[in-house]
């Protein structure tokens, strides 16, 4: 039912760099974050943190805590129990993770207790009295470790006395026949550890309970209030319709506040129980252990099976996926695998073998990629093994196996569909643009040189609109087998003219404002400056599964379509009585609706909403006052898995891609790695917004950097976090992302969404690891040192100089 | 906890408050005087996030308390503009896309206003440096540098 | 994370300081720029019960030249060190250790004498002093001392100043005619604690080294001086050769430790490679003239 128009074609504003609607009042200091927020007799609260990573809670004597004057409640764990059950898990089996720890800690940094006060300081003071006894248990947290633990060192004994939360193969295609006909196999062994999104601000919620009610109001910076958001409902114990949920804009997200439920629950916990509204907002320390967002912590064994030539047959992948201590999205993020696994090429077969292991660390949540950046990187790395081993440039390797432009849509070995691509084009685009031959030649008189200089091009997916499916298709048992995933808008002309767009998802960062105000323009020829956007909260929402996975603007270009087209039938009915025209002969044009080849005779868009508001007698019979339109837009082409997931069905189409190329410079005394240049093409379908891509694929592309170089929740032997503070868990400053990342774009419009675009979102950090380590390995060549394990430090890319060169 | 009394000119209007001497200038700012355009991020001096300017210059307010800022001028965000009457800094940001969540934006204006102050016409080696102070997770700085660029060029008498 | 409670004390004269420390005892600190002790505090990771301040002692803010000789009020604030022509003139050690303190803001706020005092492990200045023989004056309400630098730091986070003592004045002796220097560091990213950081100075009369400074940052529990390593250079020709061996004996002389960003190997590396890209950068500045 959309019209699917073609890119390019003369769009007044898809495709304009629009500044953008969200920032005067960001510029200006008056944007209203979740610790903005105010309410009337509000107090605060503060948790007390773990400092074991496992261990019985014995007792816990809040006595003196209480006594502290200022102080209103203090809250164990167990008493949070009695009134709250356990946080939303989309595992199957579920793993209870309860909000406030009852009698055990599974991790550094886990809420035991929770005090609420008249100011943060005094909560905190009243933290510094809470005495509490533990038992430790045996610390895992080395993931082979885990495979083998049993007893007291297995963190959910309910679940079996395991800590392996789900073993599953996945084999796609014929595997087994394609590595037997392969000429070359080439097997890395690598190791992606975790880091995470940390955006600047952290996670918060504002919540009052109203007992003349019974309902709960809950200010939180959290997305996914309108698509799940009444599971923190069943967590508080009341009806899901006594809970509605205020979106508060979000300094950051990068997938960390997908779906905030804990923070939100505990604060209508303490909300309730204190007879007062509390504000519970995480500080940099509870947020970096306790955040439950750590990104994918993976061990990698790969083997890549080819012809001589180059022609790639085969991908085998065996991974150990440390989840940390509980398993809120289950094993979603081994759907974003499957999603993009053979990546831009024509890999016959590919099999998956995968264990995911609980530890005593934080959980996984969502990083941006959501474990397909993940994919990219070893993938990338193996076909630049395989380069190496049979003598070929790894442009050539990537260029032969390409799919091609008339192969669309390409069903890959997963069962999953590309909608559209050229990646000869962007390849091409990227290599002019860095001038591939040129850094070729100065890379060889810097080796006479003795200085070491590398390029590391690559070329990857960037997947985008997810299915819900791949949040249980990697299930034994689905439990809940939602397939889902849709976006809402509501849109209504007022009286005036103007337009009124309700969005029901939040704003993290990305542009919904924006893009929304973009497309309702395109469609229905309204000035900017005459649309407004708000946020419904959920008690006027409509299903919205918010950002995440690159999806939003896709699907809210679906779903202002869909209520666009609702709005232009009414007004053409409407505008066609007015005119005394037939509806077919009337055209829609600059704010104006007129018969077509008489200009003269036409009505304003104001003049119809007026008409529309207020003269039900003089409209047709049949068409009632008013003039707004609700549109529930679903995913564009998604199909179940089949039964026995050799086939995984259609999840993640909308497939863009890109080619990274930096060049870099490594001083091999002291190991730091220095970027000459960065060039970073990018298709993603029609671009409505280049501007704002472009962001996306600059910040991205610095928080790969981070994950690449930089970035690392390092936890010791005791599951003490080392790196928990800004200090120590090292976010790039400007000095470490390179002076001018080169933005090219490339569209190749998809044929399953409006106007073609793609997503874009996740941007610069699904290419930006391997990348960086391409170009390192590159520059290292005559050394012969590999890059397989991350964060490619100074430190550890000395230790590798050291080896290599002590090694001969 | 005795309280101490603080007297301070917060974007050149006075404030007389009575505060505990461990009172965090960011909370000062936000909670006691209201001004919730400052920003807070780690509260140990690391991201920027809670830049304000004490007598023109940068000083992280969460490293500062209340009660040192007696008698000084503290300039915060709000002094710079509103949305139909922006700082030149504040169209540059908005004309090169210098924000995604707006998280860091206040402690990366104030910066350029210390460092325009002193520097009128930075070079780009210059404006890095100055920016480096503060973290953002969003923009990759990139647009950042562009926009302080355009606003130094502009406000020299639109010399682009 | 919010800062435990404390008593709080405005000082409006040295004197009112140094009683109010004589008072205070163990669990009284003086609040100078605050960039790390409030850094400390909001953490819970020090709480002490009374705090100094000490912003108002204007007569402790001052670069001063004397024949030479350079004074600095401890309560000089590291950006005005930064931006000081005398500083940049008279001790270009100084103003090139400088820039390495964290950012800006930190800067426009932290003393140098709240920086020395502190003495953190990785700290720019305190190395600084040492390589340059500088004198710290120190103040009770007993009285005032002079104490060298290669004597005030004295273990970790610790130096030679009792819990009544206020540091008052840094005192640069003149700087020698000719002296190149340098300083280097390298840290994880820019304006981190560094990893290893080292203090040079060199003289040099007809190509050949006359005299030495190496003092290290992040190698132990404070500043530390090499003098093997300054000795292995005087008399011998000033270039690669000597400063290759200087930079072995460094090596070879630290025993560094590990934590999460570098292990002891690693800043081994570092302290070899820097001293010998200080040396180079010293003999560079050594050859243009002072």
């Amino acid at each position: 039912m959309s019209t699917k128009e073609k890119a390019g074609n003369g769009y007044k504003w898809i495709g304009q760099n629009m500044k953008r609607v969200e920032d005067p009042r960001l510029l200006t200091g008056r944007g209203k974050y979740i610790d903005d927020i105010v309410v009337p007799n509000m107090a605060h609260a503060a948790v007390l943190r773990s400092p074991h990573a496992h261990a019985r809670i014995k007792s816990i004597d809040t006595s003196k805590a209480k006594e502290l004057p200022g102080v209103i409640l203090v809250m164990t764990g167990a008493e949070a129990a009695e009134q709250t059950g356990p946080l939303p898990c989309f595992a199957n089996p579920p793993v209870a993770q309860p909000c406030i720890a009852t009698d055990r800690v599974r991790h550094v940094g886990e809420a035991v207790a929770a005090v609420v006060a008249e100011s943060r300081y005094i909560a905190e003071d009243a933290l510094d009295l809470i005495e509490v006894e533990y038992e430790p248990l045996p610390v895992v947290i080395d993931p082979e470790e885990a495979l083998t633990s049993s007893g007291d060192a297995v963190l959910h004994p309910d679940r079996g006395d395991t800590n392996i939360a789900l073993q599953r193969t996945l084999t796609f295609g014929p595997v087994d026949d394609d590595f037997a006909a392969a000429d070359v196999v080439v097997r890395r062994k690598m190791r992606w550890p975790r880091s995470g999104g940390q955006p600047m601000e952290t996670v918060g919620a504002v919540a009052t309970f109203d007992e003349g009610t019974g309902k709960f109001t809950i200010y939180a910076n959290s997305s996914m209030y309108n698509y799940v958001g009444w599971l923190m409902a069943v967590s508080l114990n009341v009806p899901p319709h006594k809970l509605n949920i205020i979106p508060t804009i979000a300094g950051g997200s990068f997938g960390s506040k997908l779906f905030v439920h804990k923070v939100p629950v505990i604060a209508g916990t303490l909300a309730r129980a204190a007879g007062r509204p509390v504000k519970y907002l995480e500080d940099r320390i509870d947020n970096m252990m306790s955040c439950d967002n750590h990104g994918s912590d993976r061990i990698y064994d790969v083997e890549l099976a080819l012809k001589n030539d180059g022609t790639m047959l085969s991908l085998r992948m065996k991974s150990i996926d440390d989840y940390g201590a509980y398993l809120q999205f289950g094993v979603g993020h081994w759907g974003n695998v499957a999603a993009q696994a053979s990546g831009p090429y024509t890999i016959n077969s590919v099999e998956i073998n995968l264990t995911a292991v609980l530890t005593n660390k934080g959980q996984q949540g969502a990083y941006r990629g959501f474990g397909s950046e993940v994919n990219n990187f070893i993938l990338e790395r193996v076909i630049d093994a395989a380069a190496d081993e049979l003598g070929m440039d790894p442009t050539e390797i990537r260029r032969k196996n390409f799919i091609q432009p008339d192969q669309f849509p390409y069903k890959i070995p997963t069962g999953n569909v590309y909608d559209s691509g050229n990646y000869e084009a962007v390849l091409e685009k990227a290599l002019g643009m860095v001038d591939y031959k040129g850094w070729r030649k100065k890379q060889e008189e810097a080796r006479k040189e003795g200085r070491y200089i590398g390029i590391g091009p690559i070329t990857c997916q960037e997947r985008s609109v997810f299915s819900s499916t791949e949040f249980w298709f990697w299930n034994h048992e689905p439990g809940f087998a939602l397939t889902s995933s849709p976006e809402s808008v509501g849109l209504k002309i007022d009286p005036l003219g103007k337009a009124f767009v309700t969005l029901h998802s939040p704003f993290w960062g990305n542009s919904p404002e924006t893009m929304a105000t973009q497309i309702v323009a395109e469609q229905l020829t309204i000035d900017p400056a005459d649309i407004e956007v708000t946020y419904s909260d959920t008690d006027h929402g409509l299903n919205g599964t918010g950002p995440g996975g690159s999806r939003y603007t896709v699907m809210i270009a679906g779903a202002i379509a869909g209520a666009a087209t609702q709005i232009k039938e009414k007004m053409f009915k409407i505008a066609g009585h007015m005119l005394e025209a037939n509806e077919a002969d009337l055209e829609l044009a600059e704010g104006k609706i007129s018969v077509r080849g008489a200009p003269d005779r036409s009505v304003s868009i104001p003049d119809v909403a007026m008409q529309a508001h207020y003269f039900r007698l003089s409209l047709p019979d049949d068409v009632n006052s008013g003039l707004d339109a609700n549109f529930v837009y679903d995913h564009p082409y998604t199909t179940m898995p089949s039964e026995d997931r050799s086939d995984l069905g259609v999840f993640y189409p909308i497939m863009g891609h890109m080619c990274h190329i930096p060049v870099v410079e490594v001083d091999i005394e002291t190991g730091q790695v220095k970027f000459l240049k960065y060039v970073a093409v990018h298709d993603a379908g029609t671009v409505v917004n280049p501007m704002t891509l472009a962001g996306h694929i600059r910040g991205g592309t610095a928080q790969g950097i981070g994950s690449a170089m930089y970035e690392q929740f390092y936890y010791d032997s005791e599951g003490q976090l080392l790196t928990a503070n800004f200090a120590d868990y090292l976010i790039p400053t400007i000095m470490e992302v390179p002076e001018n990342v080169e933005v090219g774009h490339v569209e190749t419009p998809s044929p399953f969404t409006e106007f073609g675009i793609k997503g874009g979102g996740e941007g610069g950090r699904m290419g930006a690891p391997p990348a960086i380590a391409a170009a390192i390995e590159d520059a290292l060549k005559p050394l012969g040192v590999k890059v397989d394990v991350l964060p490619i430090t100074p430190m550890r890319l000395r230790e590798l100089i050291r080896e290599a060169q002590a090694g001969g | 906890m005795e309280q101490e009394k603080v007297v301070v000119s917060v974007n050149g209007v006075q404030y007389e408050r009575m505060v505990e001497p461990r009172r965090l200038l960011c909370d000062f700012l936000r909670q006691d005087i209201g001004l919730t355009g400052t920003h807070v991020g780690c509260e140990h001096g690391v991201c920027g996030m809670c830049t304000i300017l004490i007598n023109g210059r940068t000083a992280r307010s969460c490293l500062t308390f209340a009660v040192q800022v007696d008698g000084a001028e503290i300039t915060t965000v709000e002094s710079l503009g509103t949305p139909t009457n922006m700082h030149p800094l504040q169209a540059a940001f908005w004309e090169k896309h210098g924000l995604q969540c707006g998280y860091c934006t206040p402690a990366m204006l104030l910066t350029a206003v210390e460092l325009l102050d002193t520097n009128p016409n930075p070079s780009r080696d210059e404006i890095r440096e100055a920016i480096s102070s503060n973290l953002c997770r969003c923009t990759g700085y990139q647009n950042i540098v562009d926009a302080v660029e355009h606003a130094a060029a502009q406000m020299n008498g639109g010399a682009s | 994370m919010k800062p435990p409670p404390f008593q709080y004390k405005r000082a409006s004269t040295v004197e009112e300081a140094l009683t109010a420390l004589a008072e205070g005892g163990d669990e009284t600190k003086i609040l100078a720029g605050g960039q790390s002790l409030i850094a400390m505090m909001n953490l819970r990771l020090v709480r002490p019960q009374m705090l100094v301040d000490i912003n108002r002692l204007t007569t402790l803010d001052y670069i001063r030249k004397n024949n030479g000789t350079l004074a600095l009020g401890a309560l000089t604030r590291q950006a005005s060190v930064e931006e000081s022509s005398e500083v940049a003139e008279a001790c270009p050690l100084m103003a090139e250790a400088i820039r390495y303190v964290a950012h800006k803001p930190i800067r426009n706020r932290g003393t140098i004498g709240g920086n020395l005092a502190h003495n953190d492990p990785t700290s720019e200045l305190p190395a600084v002093a040492v390589a340059l023989d500088a004198e710290f004056v120190v103040q009770s309400s007993k009285g005032k001392r002079s104490i060298p630098a290669a004597d005030f730091f004295t273990g970790y986070l610790t130096t030679a100043l009792a819990p009544d003592e206020l540091l008052t004045e840094v005192r640069v002796p003149a700087w020698p005619e000719g002296q190149g220097w340098s300083f280097v560091e390298i840290s994880p990213r820019k304006g981190d604690y560094a990893l290893v950081g080292v203090a040079a100075t060199l003289q040099v009369q007809d190509g050949k080294c006359q005299a030495a400074r190496l003092v290290y940052t992040g190698v132990g529990e404070h500043a530390h001086r090499i003098s093997e390593a300054e000795q292995a250079l005087v008399g011998n020709e000033a270039g690669e050769a000597a400063f290759s061996e200087a930079a072995d004996i460094a090596r070879r002389s630290v025993d560094p430790s590990s934590d999460v960003h570098a292990s002891a190997g690693y800043r081994r590396d570092l302290v070899a490679v820097l001293t010998r890209r200080a040396l180079a950068q010293a003999l560079e500045r050594c050859e243009k003239g002072a």
